[in-house]
């Protein structure tokens, strides 16, 4: 069976150093790049799919303008056999339009039985580019997994989906994409053995022209969509700090909410 | 003339959300920034009358889209093509959805069929004469972007609690639109429906949430958390730990990998406030936490913080509130 | 004209790979997790910690030093050091069974046969096994050239006979690499021939394990060889090689040491800022006062450059600096004085509690003092930098 894993480089969100270049794109230069929270539950995902049956790949599909392999590594060192980065200067600034046509064009390149994608990225937090890539694709659609099984000799994949009110259970045929959730299990921890492995592993690189895609379309002036401002959050009042025993403290906790109009 | 149409989204028993109001209700005033311009509220639905009467309540037209399969297969994809398909026979400008995951499946489905761009997660967002300005929170919170359409035309999804949603005094007009064709994507199939473990109060657009995180100590200590969320009319929530060591059900996770809320208020019961959790809560209205270590990073953007034991103090605060209640 | 300085080999430069990176914060995890709270119990029962060696045979650190095609990890010696370093930041003991690993081995690595290597080194990587450096005696501690145990040849074997002292591990290994004298007659730096001896045998006794004041759950035995029979199939490289085996092997081995004395100094510091962050007398919290935040401050900045030299020369040996002595030497002794001396302040920061054992600072400045001391000492350290500097005399 071979999945392909769409992975994001993301700044790290417990660094703290982001901010806007004066483009309006991030400054890559004052964070480091993590792999996104929510691709690693489906690479584990993923990993464990392909232990239990003894064989398959894991590919990785990365697009990023410049630092894709360093995080690439990391996914690599949990286990996934080997990367496809798309990369290319002309793709820094793309939206999630663009970022979706690169996705999908590269996946036309690679042969494969599944596509997971986490359900959105701890940066822009839109979740929009997963479904976007399957209605290019032609591929069936499976959002939200709580869990994913596929049955390869059937060719078939079923997969939980949550819902407001529980789940709904998905049925559909390979090859299918499918956007997973942390209640997927927490990923594994690269080992020494898969650190040091990875280094040998295969990295492909595919620029714009590999893919035919016109760099005009992509990237900043491609961009359908543009930030026109930035600012850091309003700051919070300060803290009243309460130390007096719990009746007191209960009443100084009723009192503002009171004050406040929530009560 | 801007044409802006909110898409209205139905719940399991074909009602309409409450985030679908709250989108309606931005649109108007969007149309209203843009110096004037009509909105249409659209429902596609197995049996979209319920819901597009009472979307007719917040815009003065709604269109409805009778569309069967979407009873029993997933309906982001099948919504989205169907949509489409209205959008080129009919020219609006820009369609607004929720930000919740049916309002993203679809709007990043239509994005892709209709080659518009998406201005996604928005919190707020207001018309102005060159078209609607979104704002975002990014990279965790930590900065506030705003954005625009290049093009003039649009998708914006738009979270739970941007506004609070307002009826627009006058009934709208429900008409049945009708579109043609076979549907080209792939419908995948509800083969089963399926229970939530418990059943909770949905957290994503609640104006209350009483959240417990380690300090809780167990499933039983959730008991506290519920009372406490019940006593103040709100839903209960949890941090990661919480759900990692199996005492609350994944659904009523909140941060990074959880759920991002907005409530009026957050009650914040044995958490630390480490970042993977900060960004899913902290631009809540107003945030009282209660916990033992006075260094905890919560202390840094709580409204309040009272330093003690969260039984102790949960107790008493629930004694306070009945108390009251009379 | 004036000369160039220094003769870097290393190219670019220097920061550690994203490989390292990931690796050395994969050991802190586990370091901070299960090795840690061990740390403490494995001073007070000077225990050999078992548990430990299964823990990094487990996670394949102990397979860090050998190559891929023996089952080990390939690991250049920064990749080690950088294990060796986060280990001993919680535990020295710790730390130390993987620097041990790799300087019982080193021998083979650099003299032995493909043959050894394959009948070695699999039970090695695997952590199976452990190896002990048995180069020190009674009466040649750094005149190590002056070893009396001896090796004669008898048909297909060599009966060696005599003493070994400060063994670290002697007494768990499986294999014991000893360094005995095959020729008396020989110049004094061909005297030694180095032999894998595997353990137990006829003839190898462990006499005794010392008490000691620190890194006291790593056993240091004296061994005693009794016609004690090896073939002559186990002996490494040549007649003769023994001392040039034993002197490439500390050039390589010390920065381990080096590593695990920078491991230690980073624990001292740790703790040490903590308690004057968290400490309160006369009403702010100590680590305000000049002369406490001078002292961390001064220990901050020993640390990270002892651990800046520890990678740099790491980066050099393995670049085959023909200097490499020079800066095993340097990292050594650069680290194990910080060590000592950071170790000793972050007793002083915590006051009288510095010097009781619900802290740990008193075990970690017990533990600092030997990395003045094994390996060669100090002064031996500054022998070789200085000969460096002033060209051999003769």
């Amino acid at each position: 069976m071979r999945i392909v894993v769409l992975t994001k480089p993301v700044p790290d969100p417990a660094s703290g150093g982001e901010r806007l270049g004066p483009d309006g794109r991030l400054d890559r230069s004052n964070s480091p790049a993590v792999v996104n929270g929510n691709d690693e539950y489906v690479l584990e995902k993923a990993l464990k799919l392909i232990e239990a049956a003894g064989e398959g790949e894991v590919i990785l599909l990365t697009m990023a303008p410049d630092n894709g392999p360093e995080t690439m590594r990391k996914a690599l060192a949990m286990g996934a056999t080997r990367g496809v980065l798309v990369t290319d200067p002309a793709i820094a600034g793309s939206d999630t339009v663009a970022t979706t046509r690169i996705i999908a064009a590269a996946l036309q390149t690679l042969s494969f039985d599944l596509v997971f994608a986490g359900v959105d990225t701890s940066d822009g937090v839109a979740g929009v580019v997963a479904p976007g890539v399957a209605a290019l694709t032609g591929m069936p659609y499976l959002s939200y997994a709580a869990s994913i099984d596929p049955d390869e000799g059937a060719r078939t994949v079923r997969v939980k989906r949550i819902t407001a009110d529980g789940y709904d259970v998905l049925e559909a045929p390979m090859p299918a994409l499918i956007s997973g959730t942390q209640a997927l299990g927490e990923p594994r921890y690269p080992s020494l053995k898969g650190i040091m492995a990875a280094r040998s592993k295969e990295i492909t690189t595919l620029t714009l022209a590999d893919l035919g895609i016109d760099p005009g379309t992509v990237g900043l002036g491609g961009a359908l969509t543009k930030v026109v401002d930035s600012r850091p959050p309003a700051a919070r009042g300060a803290t009243k700090v309460v130390r007096d025993a719990p009746d007191e403290a209960a009443r100084q906790i009723v009192e503002l909410l009171a004050e406040r109009r929530l009560i | 003339m801007a044409s802006i149409w909110v898409h209205g989204e139905t719940a399991g028993d074909g009602s309409l959300t409450k985030l679908s109001t709250e989108v309606a209700t931005l649109a108007r005033s969007v149309a209203e920034g843009m110096g004037g311009g009509d909105v249409t509220g659209v429902v596609v639905a197995a049996d979209p009358g319920a819901a597009a009467q009472e979307l007719a309540m917040y815009v003065p037209k709604v269109l409805t889209l009778t569309e069967p399969a979407t009873a029993d297969h997933a309906a982001g994809m099948i919504v989205a093509q169907r949509l489409a398909a209205l959008i080129e026979a009919q020219g609006p400008d820009i369609v607004m959805t929720g930000a919740g995951s049916e309002g993203r499946d679809l709007a990043g489905a239509l994005s892709a069929l209709t080659g518009w761009g998406v201005l996604a997660n928005a919190t707020a967002v207001k018309g102005a004469p060159d078209g609607p300005v979104a704002t975002h929170s990014v990279f965790g919170g930590k900065l506030i972007t705003e954005s625009a359409l290049t093009d003039g035309k649009g998708i914006i999804t738009v979270r739970p609690n941007s506004v609070t949603a307002e009826p627009a005094g006058a009934t709208g007009q429900v008409e049945a639109a009708t579109v043609s064709g076979e549907l080209q994507q792939p419908a995948v199939p509800i083969v089963d429906r399926l229970d939530a473990e418990t059943k909770a109060a949905q957290i994503d657009d609640a104006r209350i949430i009483v959240a417990g995180g380690r300090g809780v100590g167990g499933p039983d200590g959730f008991g506290l958390i519920r009372d406490l969320a019940d006593a103040l009319g709100g839903a209960v929530g949890a941090t990661r730990a919480a759900v990692d060591s199996g005492w609350i059900p994944y659904s009523q996770q909140i941060g990074q990998t959880g759920k991002i809320v907005k409530p009026q208020l957050y009650l914040a019961m044995g958490i630390s406030g480490a970042i993977q959790h900060k960004v899913g809560m902290q631009t809540a209205s107003t945030i009282i936490a209660v916990n033992r270590d006075p260094d905890a990073p919560i202390a840094d953007f709580a409204d309040m913080i009272v330093i003690g034991d969260l039984v102790e103090v949960g107790n008493a605060l629930l004694a306070e509130l009945r108390a009251r209640s009379g | 004209m004036a000369q160039v300085t220094s003769a870097s080999r290393a190219q670019g430069p220097f920061r550690l790979t994203d490989e390292q990176e990931m690796l050395r914060d994969a050991v802190r995890v586990l370091a901070d997790d299960r090795v840690a709270p061990r740390a403490a119990e494995i001073d007070r029962t000077a225990e050999f910690p078992e548990d430990m060696r299964r823990l990094l045979a487990d996670h394949d650190i102990l397979a860090l030093p050998f190559p891929t095609e023996h089952g080990g990890l390939g690991g250049e010696l920064l990749t080690v050091c950088l294990a060796v370093e986060q280990l001993s930041r919680a535990c020295a003991t710790t730390g130390l069974i993987l620097a041990v690993q790799e300087l019982g081995s080193l021998p083979i690595t650099l003299a032995g046969s493909d043959e050894q290597k394959a009948r070695w080194f699999p039970k090695l990587a695997s952590g199976e096994q452990l190896i002990a450096f048995a180069l020190t005696e009674p009466e040649a501690g750094s005149d190590a050239a002056a070893a009396r145990t001896t090796a004669m040849r008898d048909g297909d074997d060599y009966v060696i006979d005599g003493s070994k002292r400060f063994i670290s591990q002697g007494s768990v290994a499986d294999l014991v690499v000893v360094f005995a004298v095959t020729d008396a007659d020989a110049p004094r730096h061909q005297r030694l021939s180095a032999f894998v001896v595997e353990v137990p045998r006829d003839g190898f006794e462990v006499t005794r394990v010392e008490h000691k004041m620190g890194i006291r759950g790593s056993p240091t035995a004296e061994l005693a060889f009794t016609k004690l029979r090896v073939p002559a199939a186990d002996r490494l490289g040549e007649e003769g090689e023994g001392w040039s085996i034993a002197m490439r092997t500390l050039d390589r081995s010390r920065p381990a040491i080096a590593a695990q004395a920078v491991g230690i100094a980073q624990g001292a510091l740790e703790v040490a800022t903590a308690y004057a962050r968290d400490r309160q007398q006369f009403g702010q919290r100590i680590g305000d006062f000049q002369q406490v935040g001078a002292m961390l401050a001064d220990m901050d900045a020993g640390t990270e450059a002892a651990r800046q030299l520890l990678y740099k020369a790491c980066v050099e040996i393995d670049a085959g600096a023909p200097d490499a002595s020079r800066w095993s030497a340097m990292c050594k002794l650069v680290a194990g004085d910080t060590a000592m001396r950071v170790t000793t302040d972050a007793v002083q920061v915590l006051g009288g509690y510095g010097y009781i054992d619900e802290f740990p600072v008193e075990r970690m400045m017990r533990d600092a003092k030997i990395t003045q001391l094994y390996e060669g000492t100090q002064q031996i350290q500054r022998l070789v930098i200085a000969r460096s500097l002033l060209g051999k005399g003769d």
